[in-house]
């Protein structure tokens, strides 16, 4: 029975224990030799807390047990760590620290246990702060209060050592963080408030001290090589022993100090910034310009603006050159006509390769850029060069890659690549609607007059073009095309007739080919009196035509044909390649040997115009098939011709070429005539649905629809809008004239 | 008459000078206004226009006396006798003004109608009245809105039958005349510029819009709107003026101008 009875416990002898294995912690903590607890200590000294939380009142200590372990830690801290650190100075004391927070948590942990039925009940019942969280809060106020300053700025100072290329105890910095992190007790508070702004603040300083050196003495890219280096060592730095919720902030600070402050400095530092960068190619460099300053808030405008200018100021370049170089041709007569101009387009292909490379590479893709090479190749693609506009350059560029004999050699792959980025220059051109006239030009002169190299490549720049202007954009010259595919079919059949009726005979061989009207250029139409001979031709067509056809109506366009005649000269007969012009006035010479101008021409019953280029062309040209008299190099009214029998070439075909006219002039205006329809068509589209716009909206809507095929004047779409006020489909507002009322 | 001061007196003379109205009229016009000229002037034009009774049958015989021997119409040599008739010479203004009453299609030319009606509106069935309208029908010219209907009637009334624009040189011809009445600085170098740089037809668009232009925009030019609906002729005009200096000799021309 006296085994069963526990002895009461009074508080100071229950204390005085409790503090022997304080005592003895202690100095296990200061490295004192002292034995380890032996599990013996251990139940002993958590069995007397026990003992003494659950006797009866008035002995129940708990309350008292709760205020001695607060201030057993307190005691320590002020008699034994507080005094170790402030002797200490800068790393040292930092060293300390680390050592005495080391200690501090496990003191907390070892007390913990002890006191650990406090916890569980007393604690627990009041609603009081757990032991461990006491433990470190004694410490965060006596010890880190006082001295996180003083941390802080030695932790500072050896950051900035560091970033001077000092070996610096990274752990270290490392542990002591860490423990601005664990004081905060899950929040960032403490490590935010009290270390990291000035960190930021300091890592600004440093490095804003740092630039205005290097902006001074390095060249652009050293400097970038630098700023990038810094960049790189923060981010370690953050990864070797700061939090990982700084490193957003920390390289915000430097990337400001380092490239916002100085970005217009740098970038045009007069040998080395970016002007210089890609005058030289210096891609490397220009990638890492591209990588630093798309970081910093805008930081890509500058860049792209400078790209932009570049690009301009080369192509620019490359349109003077081509200037420079048809005026130098033109003075010495050395060159083939257009052939500058078609390096040129060649140079501008090269150019936007090499750009849209930067683009995509240096540049990564990024849209400011793409957008900087568009806007810079739009400014000098729309210059034209030597009086020619970009549009026809490129049409002639085409012509002269997809027709027989271009002066270029090309694999198949290789036009198929050139045709493609010629297309992809289109995109920059405001006129694509002259590109597109100009186009079909040369497209019926290949086609017509068999000049097409490739079918698959005709068909093949008709897909790209479609893919990138739309189906209304190819729509007429998909037509020309399969029109030439109908002709071949049409030709078959035309002979097929031709051995099935026998008295269908048009006495000589006979080719036709059936246009449809609106796909092609339009053609002047001359009612040319043709000779018998093709008279007869004309009727057997014509009635074979009618049994496929009944009514459709054919015109006739001779200014497109070609004959091949036998010309019977005293030394031998040559076979001659001609117009239907030039065979017409040649089988004059049949039944006649000698004809006047005036008789030539009321014969044939062409214009003036066409009689002196023809008959220029059979006697004052290379071949002189017919002697002029009087004997001069230009053709006049009074002139009269004979067949010149004595005439003799070494070749026994010869092809008769006609001068070509200049149809620049033609295609221009044909442009500007359907780009007036076209701006009345949208006026009148905008009109129909608004019934009433003022004139600025209006302005506005047309040059945005009209946009994707020439760029309207705002002269011409005003010049419009009176036309259409005089023809009753628009009025202008009573009051107010800017405002503009459709009439239905 | 011996009631009023002296003041009041001269007042009404002007009045009836300027308008050609009765005395009566410029009474009751210059008392409604509190004898201020500008008031009675708004005051006399805004009244309706008490439809004086004509005699249809002297009508009819004024049209006689002046149509065509062989078409029912009154043609230009109808014209000239009546401008004989009437004191008037046949380029005056006032005969403008005339056809505007009579809502007239085409210059030279009255139908009956456009004739009878016309003199009816305006309370005339004789020579003599007519002669008295004389300075009313001028004195039109001075308000502004009617004005402006009389300068766009002109378009109408001036082109050839059938066309849809006004010949330049007829068109110079009526700008002229009108301005003249109306003192806008820039007429004459307006018509210098036409005969110039443009040397065709006036559409109608644009010889309204030319009075708007005329009024709104000072002769400095400072205050016109490039990006403005104006029509492209009157762009043309300014652009015209700035390349070859005008405006600073209007400008100097434009603060000696008396108004």
């Amino acid at each position: 029975m006296s085994m069963s009875e526990r002895k009461t416990i009074d508080l100071d002898q229950g204390w005085d224990f409790m503090q022997k294995g304080i005592l003895k912690l202690k100095n296990i903590l200061e490295g004192l030799p002292e034995p380890q607890f032996s599990s013996e200590d251990y139940m002993m000294l958590y069995t007397t807390i026990y003992n003494m939380c659950t006797q009866k009142p008035p002995h129940d200590y708990s309350q008292q047990l709760y205020d001695k372990y607060r201030e057993s830690f307190e005691e320590y801290i002020v008699s034994t760590v507080l005094p170790s650190l402030r002797e200490k100075h800068d790393e040292f004391m930092l060293r300390e620290l680390v050592k005495r927070w080391a200690n501090h948590k496990i003191m907390v942990r070892w007390l913990s246990r002890f006191f650990h039925y406090l916890d569980r009940y007393f604690i627990a019942r009041r609603s009081l702060p757990p032991l461990n969280e006491v433990g470190l809060t004694c410490f965060r106020d006596l010890v880190y209060k006082e001295l996180n300053g003083k941390v802080r700025d030695a932790v500072i100072s050896l950051i900035d050592q560091e970033r001077e290329g000092e070996q610096i105890d990274r752990a270290l910095l490392k542990n002591v963080l860490d423990i601005f992190v664990e004081i905060g007790m899950g929040q960032m508070d403490h490590y935010e408030n009290d270390f990291e702004a000035a960190m930021l603040k300091d890592t600004s300083a440093y490095y804003s001290r740092k630039a205005s050196n290097w902006i001074l003495e390095d060249s652009c890219p050293d400097y970038m090589l630098k700023a990038e280096e810094c960049l790189k060592r923060e981010k370690d730095r953050v990864a070797h022993y700061l939090h990982s919720s700084s490193e957003p902030k920390l390289l915000e600070k430097v990337q400001h100090e380092l490239l916002s402050v100085y970005a217009n400095q740098l970038l045009e530092k007069e040998h080395s910034g970016c002007h210089a960068l890609l005058r030289d190619d210096k891609v490397e460099d220009l990638s890492r310009m591209f990588r630093l300053f798309s970081k910093i808030p805008r930081g890509l405008d500058p860049v792209s603006s400078i790209f932009k200018q570049h690009v301009t100021a080369e192509g620019m370049a490359l349109v003077k050159l081509a200037e420079d170089a048809v005026s130098t041709k033109k003075a010495e007569k050395k060159d083939i006509v257009g052939l500058q101009e078609q390096v040129f387009v060649r140079k501008v292909i090269e150019l936007h390769d090499k750009y849209l490379a930067y683009v995509n590479d240096c540049f990564q893709n990024h849209t400011l850029f793409h957008k900087a090479l568009k806007e810079a190749f739009e400014i000098f693609c729309n210059k034209g060069v030597a009086g020619s506009s970009s549009a026809e350059l490129l049409a002639t560029f085409c012509d002269n890659i997809l027709k027989k004999g271009g002066s270029e050699k090309l694999s198949d792959e290789a036009i198929e690549e050139t045709l493609e980025k010629v297309v992809k220059l289109l995109a920059y051109i405001s006129d694509k609607d002259l590109f597109a006239e100009f186009y079909r030009k040369k497209l019926a002169r290949r086609l017509l007059f068999d000049k097409s190299a490739n079918d698959d490549h005709e068909r093949s720049i008709l897909t790209k073009l479609k893919q990138q202007c739309g189906g209304q954009f190819t729509s007429k010259m998909e037509g020309m095309v399969t029109d030439l595919t109908l002709a071949k079919e049409n030709q078959t059949s035309f002979e097929e007739y031709l051995s099935n009726n026998p008295n269908a005979d048009p006495g000589i061989d006979l080719t036709v080919t059936v246009l449809t009207t609106g796909f092609w250029p339009s053609y002047k139409s001359f009612d040319l009196n043709l000779p018998a001979e093709m008279v007869r031709c004309v009727e057997v067509f014509k009635e074979f035509y009618q049994t496929k056809t009944k009514h459709r109506k054919l015109t006739w366009i001779y200014s497109l044909g070609t004959c091949n005649i036998s010309g019977k000269f005293d030394p031998k007969t040559v076979e001659l390649i001609v117009t239907t012009y030039q065979a017409s006035a040649l089988l004059l010479f049949n039944s006649s040997d000698r004809l006047s101008y005036s008789e030539i021409m009321s014969q044939l019953n062409l214009s003036d115009d066409d009689v002196i280029r023809l008959l220029h062309s059979l006697s004052c040209a290379k071949y002189k098939i017919l002697n002029k008299e009087p004997s001069t190099k230009t053709i006049s009214s009074t002139d009269y011709f004979e067949f010149n029998s004595k005439f003799t070439d070494k070749m026994r075909r010869i092809k008769i070429p006609l001068p070509p006219v200049d149809e620049k002039k033609k295609v221009i205006e044909d442009v500007d005539k359907d780009r007036r329809y076209a701006i009345d068509a949208s006026i009148v589209r905008i009109m129909k649905s608004r019934k009433v716009l003022n004139y600025q909206q209006l302005v506005m809507e047309c040059v945005e629809q009209l946009g994707r095929m020439f760029k309207p004047d705002v002269k011409a779409i005003k010049k419009r809008i009176e036309d259409l006020i005089s023809r009753d489909y628009l009025e202008r507002d009573k009051d107010n004239a800017n405002l503009f009322r459709y009439l239905a | 008459m011996h009631k009023l001061g002296r003041g009041h007196r001269d007042k009404l003379q002007q009045f009836i000078t300027i308008t050609g109205a009765s005395e009566k009229l410029a009474l009751q016009a210059l008392k409604a206004s509190d004898w201020h000229l500008e008031g009675a002037f708004d005051f006399f034009y805004s009244q309706p226009q008490l439809k004086t009774f004509t005699d249809s049958r002297h009508l009819e015989e004024l049209y006689n006396r002046y149509k065509d021997a062989y078409v029912d119409m009154i043609l230009a040599d109808g014209i000239t006798l009546l401008c004989n008739d009437i004191q008037v010479d046949p380029q005056d203004i006032v005969m403008l003004v005339l056809s505007w009453h009579m809502k007239a299609g085409t210059m030279c030319e009255f139908s009956k109608k456009e004739f009878i009606e016309g003199l009816q509106s305006l309370g005339i069935d004789s020579l003599e009245k007519f002669r008295e309208k004389i300075p009313y029908m001028r004195s039109e010219l001075k308000d502004e809105q009617k004005f402006r209907e009389i300068y766009n009637f002109a378009f109408g009334w001036a082109k050839e039958k059938g066309q849809k624009s006004l010949a330049l040189d007829t068109a110079i011809g009526m700008w002229q005349l009108l301005f003249a009445e109306k003192q806008w600085p820039l007429v004459d170098h307006w018509c210098q510029f036409l005969q110039a740089r443009h040397n065709k037809a006036i559409s109608r668009d644009t010889w309204s819009q030319l009075l708007e232009f005329a009024k709104t925009v000072g002769s400095n030019l400072s205050d016109y709107d490039a990006e403005g609906a104006w029509p492209y002729l009157i762009d043309e005009f300014v652009e015209y003026l700035n390349e070859n200096g005008i405006i600073q000799n209007d400008l100097i021309n434009d603060s000696s101008l008396k108004r």
